[in-house]
């Protein structure tokens, strides 16, 4: 890798370790931010904002009797206290994200999602994992958000893995030009990708967009590349696509290509919910439960007789 | 000829036709034009949604009897946000996007020179940042919580107030008839003044608000002795933020976690969040049940409150605030709310009344008088 890939800069959501939903193996997943999509059933709200962002925890916050640093460094008057508690608020519509409240706020109530880190900073962590890769097979996980949506780093960082011979996989929604899946696909040996609706109009009242250019994308990527592994994913969302009919319809995309070796239904949790409040959103499935155990059975079955084998692959939730 | 713009931001709320009345009519008497823009500002931002191109002309004679008539002259939008507006761009992504630089150039390039913002206490802090853009703007507050600050009133309020004690009158007699304790929910996450002001018209047994933390033996003991005094029914009124003293023996429906949203945010990204509406009435009147032995029963108002008919303190109000809008432009004041401190209607800036809710002090003289007629307030 050139030095000045080496140098290159994306932004970093987090980097979680001793991951084993995301791939092959026991994995290291680096989570980027910015997403083109608004799936209304995110569990990672924080990941959508392509810069670092603001969060707060009002069950963190020790007031303005015994504290107050924050309002004095808020620069936009964006933070306020509430006389019935004597804690803090965010007035999301001043707030700019600067950060200058995180950096003095003792008990960490106030928080940046996302810093800037160079393509080494990242590698020289990941690396650090590198003996449980060896043991299982596992890698790199880049994620997000959509980790597309920064392919120039991504790439960098990908190339690097494989120079210090870690395997790399990528999770994508495919809501991003060509040219960047393109750009990045060289880099990467398992594409874990998803397939959120079937219907157009049902994709677009769920995620924001339509997914003709996504299955286009995915259509053109096992074709170009097929080197690369793939593994197919559905967030199983009940009353969005936990029927038969997706089931199938992904099934009829995916089975003509010998490269997709799976596909995986991610059961709808959600232990995103409390992060949309830190953040001052709402979270819009309050009322949603998780699929039964039976729904789960029974499409996982006709995925595996598309595949024909007797069990499906066991995973974690929803991406 | 100057050219106002009025727009709503805050959704409908009884008395927006008497400001844009009192707005219009000041405006004639100058000389000055005003037209109105749809839905906040999507009449801008979106022209091509509209038949009419997004604005509408409003003069003495199109408003000829707006101010006695119901819907809203200009439509209302619940979010009032240039700033972050939800786009699919080219590339096909989804992003939030700030127009707020387009939204200015949209006013300039259709020769408005200012705008009249008639917005709630969350709005508020939009039109501060247009302000801060240069944008010529005065602001005016609407509530019918009556809970935006540096104002004693807003408008809307006062129309609230009367229907929901009407309607308190009615729950009271389905009581009587059924021979059960009603808990009627009012909104107000923060400031009881409307349970506090309605509860005392209706002369309701308890009456819960935010500001007070209540105890529900208290509560229950104040209904209990009502009860065994042979009554036969109950009224107790609830603001949806009242919360118990004490732990409760079921817990709340809601993720406590919600707290650490702000009460005053707004827009897509920054969305305003208060519990389930009804929580409140259903939690306090099965628990009331349990403890009474009693049948109770709960009744949620919601936004029933704002379907009353303006009173003439709002229409007196609102043509007051509007034509105080047109003055403050006048005497080239900008970035300003219009706010009733009796006697006067005053000007205030703007950021002086973000970031606060106007809630019921402690030595508030309708505390006081219902504390005087055994009204229970929980502590």
């Amino acid at each position: 890798m050139t030095a000045s890939n080496d140098q290159l800069t994306g932004i970093v959501l987090n980097i979680q370790h001793f991951c084993t939903h995301d791939g092959p193996g026991i994995r290291t997943t680096v989570f980027l931010k910015a997403c083109s999509l608004r799936c209304k059933w995110c569990c990672n709200p924080e990941s959508i904002h392509p810069k670092p962002e603001l969060s707060y925890n009002l069950s963190k916050c020790i007031g303005d009797k015994e504290c107050g640093l924050c309002l004095k460094e808020c620069p936009e008057t964006a933070l306020f206290v509430l006389d019935s508690d004597h804690k803090v608020r965010v007035n999301w519509d001043l707030c700019t994200n600067c950060g200058k409240c995180v950096d003095v706020c003792p008990p960490h109530a106030l928080n940046l999602f996302g810093q800037v880190m160079t393509v080494e900073q990242v590698l020289d962590e990941v690396e650090q994992d590198s003996s449980f890769y060896n043991e299982s097979g596992g890698g790199i996980t880049v994620s997000g958000g959509e980790c597309l949506l920064q392919p120039d780093f991504v790439a960098a960082l990908l190339a690097g893995a494989h120079e210090r011979g870690i395997n790399t996989a990528i999770e994508t929604a495919g809501n991003v030009p060509w040219r960047f899946m393109e750009q990045v696909l060289p880099h990467v040996d398992v594409m874990l990708h998803d397939h959120k609706a079937t219907d157009p109009e049902r994709h677009k009242k769920w995620t924001g967009v339509d997914n003709v250019r996504i299955k286009a994308n995915f259509k053109q990527a096992y074709e170009t590349f097929p080197a690369t592994k793939f593994i197919a994913r559905t967030p199983l969302i009940p009353g969005v696509n936990d029927d038969e009919e997706h089931i199938r319809s992904v099934l009829a995309l995916i089975r003509p290509h010998p490269n997709v070796i799976d596909y995986e239904l991610l059961p709808y949790h959600r232990f995103g919910e409390g992060k949309y409040n830190f953040l001052g959103r709402i979270y819009e499935l309050e009322d949603f439960e998780p699929p039964s155990a039976e729904t789960l059975a029974r499409l996982r079955a006709i995925i595996d007789e598309a595949f024909g084998r007797n069990r499906a692959p066991v995973n974690g939730g929803v991406s | 000829m100057p050219r106002i713009a009025i727009n709503l931001g805050g959704g409908f709320v009884p008395g927006v036709n008497a400001v844009i009345t009192g707005t219009v009519l000041a405006a004639a008497e100058l000389g000055w034009d005003v037209v109105g823009i749809h839905d906040g500002f999507e009449g801008l931002l979106f022209r091509d949604h509209y038949p009419d191109g997004g604005l509408i002309h409003l003069s003495s004679a199109s408003i000829n009897n707006a101010i006695s008539s119901s819907g809203p002259v200009i439509g209302t939008a619940a979010k009032l946000d240039p700033f972050r507006v939800r786009t699919v761009t080219e590339e096909n992504q989804v992003e939030e996007v700030d127009r707020s630089d387009e939204l200015l150039e949209l006013i300039r390039r259709h020769n408005i020179d200012a705008v009249i913002s008639v917005v709630g206490a969350r709005a508020l802090s939009v039109v501060l940042k247009l302000h801060r853009k240069a944008l010529r703007v005065v602001a005016i507050p609407e509530s019918v919580e009556n809970d935006i600050a540096v104002t004693q009133l807003s408008f809307g309020f006062n129309s609230a107030l009367s229907w929901t004690a009407e309607m308190l009158d009615q729950a009271r007699e389905a009581g009587r008839s059924a021979r059960r304790v009603g808990v009627v929910e009012v909104v107000g996450e923060h400031s009881g003044w409307l349970a506090l002001q309605a509860g005392i018209a209706a002369c309701a047994d308890a009456i819960l608000i935010p500001e007070i933390p209540y105890r529900l033996e208290k509560v229950a003991a104040k209904l209990r002795s009502k009860l065994d005094g042979r009554a036969s029914h109950g009224l107790i009124v609830v603001a949806e933020g009242a919360q118990s003293s004490t732990p409760q023996s079921e817990p709340a429906t809601v993720n406590p976690l919600k707290a650490s949203l702000s009460p005053l945010a707004t827009s897509s990204q920054g969305e305003h969040v208060i519990e389930q509406s009804g929580s409140a009435a259903k939690r306090l009147a099965r628990e009331l049940q349990r403890l009474l032995g009693h049948e109770t029963y709960p009744l949620v108002l919601g936004q029933l409150i704002k379907a009353g008919r303006t009173t003439a303190v709002d229409r007196q109000l609102g043509i007051a605030y509007g034509a105080a809008a047109i003055r403050a432009l006048h005497e080239n004041r900008s970035g300003v709310m219009t706010a009733f401190e009796p006697p006067e209607l005053k000007f205030v800036p703007l950021s002086e009344a973000i970031n606060k809710i106007r809630t019921v002090p402690a030595n508030s003289l309708f505390l006081q008088t219902a504390r005087s007629l055994g009204i229970c307030l929980g502590d």
